[in-house]
């Protein structure tokens, strides 16, 4: 028996040695090392030289647009997932037969699993030049730019992460157990007040996640804002593209991913925090 | 209600639906319709460019998907067996290597590789014997797909988990009391209950590598993945060229997803 639990300790050892080293080599050292960088100094040929500086972090601020747009747009663009979001998700739990439900999730779900770029490339055809402004000039509507603005990021952000906003929701409305919407309209609450009452706090597990889950992705975004931003609207991953691959300024580019991650890591936990306390955990990822 | 659920889908349908109309076009220039034809689909496939990017792109993705579906198995295998604080370094990094942004990844893997790199490669060709040209680090093939196999591991660690969860213990101690090996029980009646999980996680893992670009933009070396191609050909203007290799790859993403919704569906039926 001894000897049995011996070996398998061995067995697991083993078998979570390369697992093991993956996290060591490709997350803990590439995460230290960044650290390390983003106190260092720039070398003259760009790249990294060695010492201690808090320069960098002073510097942060000459890059403050990036954070601003980056911390109005992300939050935003979340809250505006969620408001297309919910009432797709409740259809699809509360009002439509099981037959159909399956396969408009899937219909739902499927997007998010193809190419986000290609998806999104889709948007500059329309948004741009020859698409909907296009449309809008034989109406009347003359010079419609409609690229490169705050609101074509914005419907890019919608289209891109609203699969992964609807499934959460969709979870937590399907396990709410439905004869407490028949008490609540037994009861004589009308069914507006069944909503806000029984009906959305019982939702609240599922629009938490869903909302962490498309603010972490939104946090450090490149995509979107490459395409639909052009230059104009830009995030701190657009900033730290530029100066990682354009001025190869490592250390300040460090500096900058350890403050996106930090605050990424401040957010959440604060967030988690928050839904934690008022309403129980919910597991569903994906 | 209806009209409006039918909005969302046409919403999420359309953009889709505009780039595979667009890749059929016959005209030139990638905003007028001029007519079908699958002109572009020739040019595309006979651009060397684009069919190194393709394959490059699959090599990757294959890679990533055979180790990440190998290692987050035996990871998620070996995790029931472990309790206390090892337990909970193993979570907490399934936990981070899922939460990071991609952007960061990338960044901070080119960065610590070059540098360990540069340390490496003067020491190896010291070492290294007399008259044989000494191997040089860089990026290339090997940094991508263990970047990209970082996030795919622990989605197939989390796919596998939930499935041990839900399975049948019985099973396994009925097994061990007819007095199979333990390799036996696993081979018989573990794998085959796990094994949908693992598939689906093997056709996640190729899809996400197969589409990622952010990642592979930083850590790809001098390769080119497809994603890669279409984001720096999108840069120098839209073509129908660019709709007919973006309706190729939604197309492939579709097919696997279908592939693993299906075994997904299946798990769930047994």
């Amino acid at each position: 028996m001894r000897d049995q639990s011996k070996s398998g300790n061995w067995l697991t050892a083993v078998l979570l040695t390369p697992t093991f080293l993956w996290f060591l080599f490709m997350l803990i050292l590439p995460l230290v090392v960044i650290l390390v960088f983003s106190f260092g100094e720039r070398a003259t040929a760009g790249g990294y030289a060695g010492g201690f500086t808090l320069e960098h972090y002073a510097n942060l601020s000459t890059r403050l647009k990036a954070f601003q747009n980056t911390m109005t747009i992300a939050p935003l663009g979340t809250l505006l997932c969620l408001l297309v979001a919910y009432p797709l998700a409740y259809f699809l739990a509360l009002r439509i037969g099981p037959k159909f439900k399956l396969i408009l999730l899937v219909l739902v779900i499927v997007p998010f699993w193809t190419s986000l770029l290609v998806r999104t490339y889709a948007w500059i055809f329309i948004l741009g030049g020859r698409g909907i402004p296009t449309l809008l000039e034989f109406i009347g509507f003359e010079d419609v730019r409609l690229i490169n603005t705050q609101g074509a990021v914005l419907v890019g952000i919608i289209y891109g992460y609203l699969p992964l906003m609807v499934f959460p929701i969709f979870v937590s409305l399907e396990k709410l157990d439905k004869k407490l919407l028949e008490a609540s309209s037994d009861l004589g609450a009308s069914p507006l007040k069944t909503f806000w009452q029984v009906t959305l706090p019982l939702s609240m597990p599922g629009i938490a996640t869903g909302c962490m889950l498309v603010f972490i992705l939104l946090m450090g975004e490149f995509l979107i804002p490459a395409f639909l931003g052009g230059g104009k609207v830009y995030f701190i991953g657009n900033a730290l593209v530029d100066l990682f691959l354009q001025s190869r300024n490592w250390p300040f580019g460090a500096a900058i991913s350890v403050t996106l991650v930090a605050i990424m890591l401040i957010t959440v936990t604060f967030y988690m925090r928050m839904f934690n306390s008022k309403t129980g955990r919910d597991e569903s990822l994906m | 209600m209806r009209i409006y659920v039918i909005a969302v889908f046409l919403f999420l349908y359309i953009p889709i639906g505009i780039i595979v109309l667009f890749s059929f076009n016959a005209g030139r220039h990638a905003s007028e319709l001029r007519g079908l034809s699958i002109q572009w689909y020739e040019k595309a496939l006979s651009n060397p460019f684009v069919s190194d990017a393709l394959v490059t792109s699959l090599i990757i993705a294959l890679s990533v998907a055979v180790l990440s579906s190998i290692l987050g198995t035996t990871a998620a295998l070996a995790l029931q067996r472990l309790k206390g604080p090892l337990r909970t370094f193993f979570d907490g990094m399934i936990y981070v290597s899922v939460m990071v942004p991609g952007i960061v990844i990338g960044i901070a893997t080119l960065v610590a590789l070059v540098t360990v790199f540069d340390f490496l490669n003067p020491l190896l060709a010291s070492v290294w014997p007399e008259g044989i040209k000494p191997p040089k680090l860089s990026m290339g093939y090997a940094s991508v797909i263990a970047a990209h196999t970082l996030f795919t591991m622990s989605l197939v660690i989390i796919l596998v988990r939930a499935r041990i969860a839900g399975m049948d213990r019985a099973l396994i101690e009925a097994s061990m009391d007819l007095y199979a090996t333990p390799w036996r029980t696993f081979y018989q009646v573990t794998l085959p209950q796990i094994f949908p999980a693992i598939l689906a996680g093997f056709l996640l893992s190729f899809t996400f590598s197969f589409d990622d670009f952010i990642i592979s933009f930083f850590v790809a070396g001098p390769n080119t993945t497809l994603p890669i191609y279409i984001f720096s050909s999108i840069r120098r203007g839209i073509t129908p060229e660019v709709n007919a290799i973006g309706t190729m790859v939604l197309a492939a993403s579709l097919i696997l997803l279908m592939s693993a919704q299906y075994m997904l569906n299946r798990r769930s039926k047994r």
